[in-house]
């Protein structure tokens, strides 16, 4: 069989010189000085990426995530041959596509019809490959009208789907993708996993970076969570994408030191028999608030799945009492599948609109039972976690 | 690079609590990785393997890529301006024109052996504003460059692109020769097919000055000042103004040999106005000194290559 597609890396590891600030010549003699005389001062390389070790199948897509700064676009630089690592290996068999960030192959003086040549061929297409897709580019980024236009008189939206749709168009044996689906807007967003989805299918070894894990989640089927540099796990995406979500909570319970002028001092939820949180049952929250004096406030609790988003918010108007208030919201028929989520919590004055604790997390979200999201037809792309329980019936 | 000697990375990683209890219970994903050492085992450093052949080759495959650049270079200089591609003729006209008036101020001191003065100035001026205008554009062509790390490219298609859009700049410039041909009502010698030699050692000792100075860019910034000021100085230590006559006969070899494009502009004159072939001698040394530079360049260019992703 062909190895075309796959991706090996064994062993990688890459460091960056933390500080390449000042580089007047009195650094490097002082530097040179320190060397010389054996104290070499801080240690001024950083390793991003340590002992990194995995190997794709041709076919498959891996989703890579990880916090800010975990070395997940260097991995991606490294797999695609633009850096070099500082130990071990990388192989890959066929050729190699990248989306890494859409706007700088554009040269706005140019026009578009220009720009979707000149950088057809600076992603590694020929001028005949280029000539062959040209419309279909140009239909995809929805141009039409403007393609004999300078860029620089386009929208920003235009210059990115133009960018976007030449890389898409690329057909390599791998795509490398690294957060680009943040742009345009949400139908064109959805275009673009669309197209995705059908390079995928197409047989194409996939590596996304998104922060976006919703769309981890429904594109790729396997994920890598990279952490300061180190593997935390590589695996089945659902288990892998779980975890981090749990670590991300975690990180958010730990630092849930809730500030501001009314402050949550506990919280807990059951269901109004007591029992754990489940799926469509109705729920309590119980807040303990504390204030600093009377006040009349407008309290917002919402539920998120580690992010700041949220699924769903509630809001009340109230007056609260000087020192502790138990407040409790009671939840009808929870419409979220078992997972961990997370309460977020905010306050504000209710008179002059002023806020009085900032929107934060304020603590964890279990919600238990055995119902699930039901597998859904491929086209859709993201599904919003939320669980509605349905009866079908035959009428005639 | 300097390879100094890293410490054990001070703070060891906390395992993960979340994947700590994903592995208690059995979950094969969940990697905690305890024992990751602080460096790499030296063994396993990346050495770029050294090939002539295979980076040539690789250069070859991204010619569409080198066209691309050129192209949006070229586009993005002129295209923009009322005068356009006239500037490419603009720069060496007025120089030209300065060097006349000087020349004429001074009494006509030069020895032109009989030539018009301006075609004599000019057909040294136009190699040297093609070598400047590839060093100084290529120079700069990686630094702060954002295609850098987003094409994947053998890295030297960025100074090679600049190089060749100084070649059509040149090409465009020769227009203003030929007109002062006609002015002058001389025909070219019939020794003038040596200027494609003469031109190709040329375009090499370009390639090669023009990749080191990139290549240097990147990790010396100041370059990107001093390549200007070296240009300048170049431009009067070049027999542009003068012939290489003016030169003391012992010391023109070694002349060559340090600044090729001496025995270029020599050439060029002797074979395009006095219809002679070129100094043999001047264009031999000329034409090694060429290929050294070029190939060590191209040498220290690789090397450096590794890292310029990291740096820039």
């Amino acid at each position: 069989m062909s190895r075309e597609g796959e991706v090996v890396v064994d062993q990688v590891w890459k460091r960056f010189r933390v500080d390449r600030g000042r580089q007047l010549l009195r650094d490097h003699a002082k530097r040179a000085h320190g060397k010389i005389r054996g104290t070499a001062g801080d240690n001024p390389w950083r390793w991003v990426l340590r002992d990194i070790s995995f190997s794709v199948e041709p076919g498959e897509a891996v989703g890579v995530v990880g916090a800010n700064g975990a070395g997940k676009s260097t991995l991606l630089k490294i797999v695609n041959g633009l850096m070099f690592p500082h130990s071990g290996r990388v192989q890959t068999h066929g050729k190699v596509g990248a989306i890494i960030e859409v706007m700088s192959g554009i040269h706005s003086e140019l026009t578009g019809r220009e720009n979707i040549n000149i950088y057809g061929n600076l992603l590694g297409l020929s001028r005949k490959q280029v000539a062959a897709r040209f419309d279909e580019i140009v239909a995809f980024a929805e141009i039409e009208d403007a393609i004999d236009r300078q860029v620089k008189f386009y929208s920003s939206g235009m210059k990115v789907r133009l960018g976007f749709s030449v890389a898409a168009f690329l057909e390599p044996s791998i795509l490398i993708v690294d957060e680009v689906l943040a742009v345009g807007d949400q139908s064109f967003q959805q275009k673009c996993l669309d197209r995705m989805r059908q390079v995928i299918q197409g047989g194409t070894t996939l590596l996304l970076v998104s922060h976006d894990l919703a769309s981890v989640g429904a594109t790729a089927n396997r994920a890598i969570w990279l952490r300061d540099g180190l593997m935390m796990a590589d695996g089945p995406v659902d288990d892998v994408l779980g975890g981090y979500r749990r670590a991300i909570e975690r990180r958010a319970e730990e630092s849930a030191d809730v500030q501001g002028l009314v402050r949550v001092v506990d919280v807990q939820s059951q269901s109004l028999d007591g029992r754990p949180v489940a799926t469509s049952q109705d729920c309590r929250v119980r807040l303990e608030l504390e204030s600093d004096h009377e006040r009349s406030v407008r309290l917002f609790l919402g539920v998120s799945e580690g992010a700041a988003t949220p699924i769903f918010v509630v809001r009340h108007v109230t007056t609260i009492p000087e020192g502790r208030t138990t407040i409790e919201i009671e939840l009808d028929h929870l419409p979220l599948p078992p997972r961990s989520y997370f309460l977020w919590f905010s306050a504000y004055d209710r008179d002059d609109k002023a806020e009085l604790t900032a929107w934060q997390p304020i603590g964890p979200f279990i919600v238990s039972g055995n119902m699930r999201l039901p597998p859904v037809p491929r086209a859709i792309v993201r599904l919003s976690p939320v669980f509605v329980a349905a009866r079908w019936s035959k009428v005639s | 690079m300097s390879e100094s000697v890293t410490e054990p990375y001070s703070q060891p990683e906390p395992p993960e609590p979340v994947l700590a209890a994903a592995a208690e219970r059995g979950a094969d994903w969940a990697l905690i990785p305890p024992d990751v050492a602080a460096e790499p085992p030296s063994e396993l450093r990346y050495r770029p393997v050294m090939h002539l052949a295979g980076s040539i080759g690789a250069l070859v495959r991204s010619r569409a890529i080198v066209r691309s650049l050129t192209f949006r270079d070229l586009r993005s200089t002129y295209s923009q301006e009322v005068l356009g591609i006239a500037w490419a003729l603009l720069g060496p006209v007025t120089l030209m024109v300065v060097f006349t008036f000087l020349e004429g101020r001074l009494g006509g001191g030069i020895d032109t052996q009989g030539v018009w003065y301006p075609v004599f100035a000019y057909v040294g001026i136009l190699p040297w504003t093609f070598f400047a205008n590839s060093v100084s554009g290529g120079g700069t062509s990686l630094v702060g460059n954002p295609l850098l790390n987003k094409v994947y490219a053998p890295r030297e298609v960025f100074p090679i692109a600049k190089i060749l859009s100084a070649t059509v700049t040149l090409l465009c410039a020769t227009v203003a020769l030929a007109i002062l041909f006609i002015i002058d009502g001389r025909l070219p010698s019939v020794t003038s097919y040596w200027v494609v030699p003469l031109l190709a050692i040329l375009l090499v000792f370009a390639f090669g000055i023009t990749l080191l100075i990139s290549g240097l860019t990147v990790y010396l910034r100041d370059m990107r000042h001093a390549i200007p000021l070296l240009l300048q100085l170049g431009l009067f230590l070049t027999p542009i103004i003068y012939g290489m006559d003016e030169i003391d006969e012992p010391w023109q070899n070694v002349y060559v040999a340090v600044n090729p494009v001496a025995g270029v502009i020599d050439g060029m004159r002797r074979c395009l106005l006095y219809n002679q072939a070129p100094n043999l001698v001047f264009t031999a040394i000329a034409a090694t000194a060429a290929l050294v530079w070029a190939l060590g360049a191209f040498l220290v260019f690789k090397r450096l290559e590794t890292g310029f992703a990291d740096v820039s």
